[in-house]
């Protein structure tokens, strides 16, 4: 149920992120060795040992693989969740507060797989796995679905393409500055309009780009990341949101499915909602999540968000400004810096609170909404505060 | 549907028909009915509701007494896309995109079931359009697919 009962507000905290960066090309190394090179990182960023970590949470490569790999002694807490990563963060968040352990390593590895990108396909290493026999094309399942609710959202809202196209331009322009993200050539509208054509109405630019590399973190109680190197960021609340009809053809409307049971869910658990927070981050797998992340987290009605980018765009730096101040996914997103399925939202949100986000450093930044997944079997949310 | 002679059929005959789709005993006769030419959508016999894709309970009242029900196959566009590129099918040449789409069939709102549209030029079919029940063949198998009813189509 909706409730505002939150016992771990504020309790646990992210005490530090690290990152490889991100390439949009096949690189000769394997998705292990990208998340060994990011749990390494954060663990030495945070001033920790192998020692110190009794909880693992991650998907690809598994949390067993892991800790053998890293040499982690022993731990008392441990998972494998789907992915996006705030499934990782609610389960970490909840091992924490609960006792299970005290000190987790979350980490989530990027690789460009073949149901992905064709190009992957000439990496025999990346490999085809089990039978890739799908069920052909008469179906709008999986990466389909996105496209199919977005064409349901241009017919009941006259969407033109135009305001898909704001928010892939967005990305890039704040990608320019992010020196982890894939691709940082900035886009104009008409790059955008050209793109080739995927699934109409969407083309290559509406979806996210498949990359290597990885992202980590340590979780861990309130009272002990601050006696770690890098300033705090306490988990102020962390929701996920489903409902029974989430099979992509059966969802119910684009104001009924999992955003609205996030929204609600994190709202009422949070201090701050769209009026408090200084940074937005809204999944971007497709264009149409964000523009919906937008209307049903609030910052505008439905069918708004077109009006509200165009009166919240910075000219000067072709981007969303909301209100002059909040940037709108400040690293690029999974459209520019890599789809990253939900790590670089949280990672850059990190960074931002801990003021290590160098030149897209937003100034002062004290608190942070982030809206991740999309509307079927994934939305979730958390907001974060700096200590 | 037991006057159904495709009941003949083998559960691994049925498997080898159906490549890559999601055969379990709660969906074998949702593609037994396939076979025939006819739209099997499990019905609860206790409530009435329908739900779709087939599984092993009633949602709406938790009767296990649910009946692949044949439908009539007319409903509404709710959804559609055109796919410029896609998984290799037989007879599907991207080069002209390929459209699927999402109906809402009439036995209940919000009951929908997706397919490619037959018989009309990609132009003419949108969201909003009636359609009804019509098949193709791939690879010798029947596959469910639309027509746009002749009053709303373009
Ligand atoms: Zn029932």
């Amino acid at each position: 149920m909706i409730s505002s009962r939150n016992p771990a507000k504020n309790l646990v905290a992210i005490a530090g992120a690290a990152t490889t960066g991100f390439s949009s090309k096949n690189t000769p190394r394997s998705q292990a060795s990208y998340a060994a090179e990011a749990c390494t990182a954060v663990i030495r960023a945070c001033g920790l040992q192998a020692g110190d970590i009794d909880g693992i949470v991650g998907t690809n490569p598994s949390a067993a693989e892991v800790q053998a790999m890293l040499g982690i002694p022993e731990v008392t807490f441990f998972a494998n969740p789907p992915i996006p990563v705030g499934n990782h963060m609610a389960a970490a968040v909840a091992a924490v507060h609960s006792g299970q352990c005290d000190t987790v390593l979350v980490y989530h590895a990027s690789y460009r797989l073949p149901w992905n990108t064709a190009s992957a396909l000439k990496d025999p290493f990346r490999g085809l796995g089990p039978s890739m026999a799908g069920p052909g094309p008469d179906t709008v399942g999986g990466v389909v679905g996105y496209t199919a609710w977005a064409a349901r959202y241009m017919y009941e809202f006259g969407v033109p393409k135009e305001t898909f196209g704001r928010i892939a331009i967005n990305d890039r322009s704040n990608a320019v500055h992010n020196p982890a993200a894939a691709m940082r050539t900035p886009m104009t509208m008409d790059d955008y309009l050209s793109a080739r054509m995927i699934r109409w109405p969407l083309c290559l630019l509406d979806m996210d780009v498949p990359v290597d590399g990885a992202d980590a973190f340590i979780i861990t109680t309130t009272e002990r990341a601050r006696d770690l190197a890098l300033p705090p960021v306490l988990v102020n609340a962390v929701t996920l949101g489903m409902i029974d009809k989430n099979e992509e053809d059966q969802t119910p409307s684009l104001r009924h499915h999992g955003h609205q049971v996030v929204v609600n869910n994190l709202r009422a658990k949070s201090d701050f909602w769209t009026d408090g927070c200084d940074l937005y981050y809204a999944y971007d797998g497709f264009t149409p999540i964000t523009l919906n992340w937008l209307e049903n987290a609030g910052w505008c009605g439905p069918g708004e968000a077109g009006a509200f980018i165009e009166s919240n765009w910075d000219a000067a730096g072709s981007r969303i400004m909301i209100n002059g101040r909040v940037p709108l996914n400040s690293h690029g997103g999974a459209l520019s810096e890599g789809g990253t399925q939900g790590s670089g939202y949280i990672r850059e949100a990190v960074h931002q609170l801990q003021g290590l986000a160098g030149d897209r450093q937003v100034a002062g930044a004290r608190t942070a909404l982030l809206t991740l997944g999309g509307f079927f079997f994934n939305a979730q949310g958390l907001t974060l505060v700096r200590d | 549907m037991p006057d159904l002679i495709t009941d003949l059929i083998t559960d691994a005959e049925l498997v080898r028909r159906f490549p890559g789709q999601p055969l379990s005993h709660d969906s074998a006769a949702h593609y037994r009915g396939r076979l025939a030419r006819k739209l099997l959508i499990n019905r609860c016999a206790a409530c009435g509701t329908w739900h779709h894709a087939p599984q092993p309970i009633c949602p709406a009242c938790w009767s296990t007494d649910v009946v692949p029900t044949e439908v009539a196959g007319t409903g509404t566009i709710h959804l559609a896309v055109f796919l410029h590129q896609g998984p290799p099918a037989e007879g599907v040449d991207y080069s002209t995109p390929y459209p699927v789409v999402t109906v809402e069939l009439d036995e209940q709102p919000g009951l929908r079931f997706t397919g490619t549209v037959v018989g009309s030029p990609n132009e003419a079919v949108a969201i909003g359009k009636r359609v009804t029940l019509d098949w193709i063949d791939r690879a010798g198998t029947p596959v469910p697919a639309f027509r746009l009813v002749e009053s709303s189509a373009s």
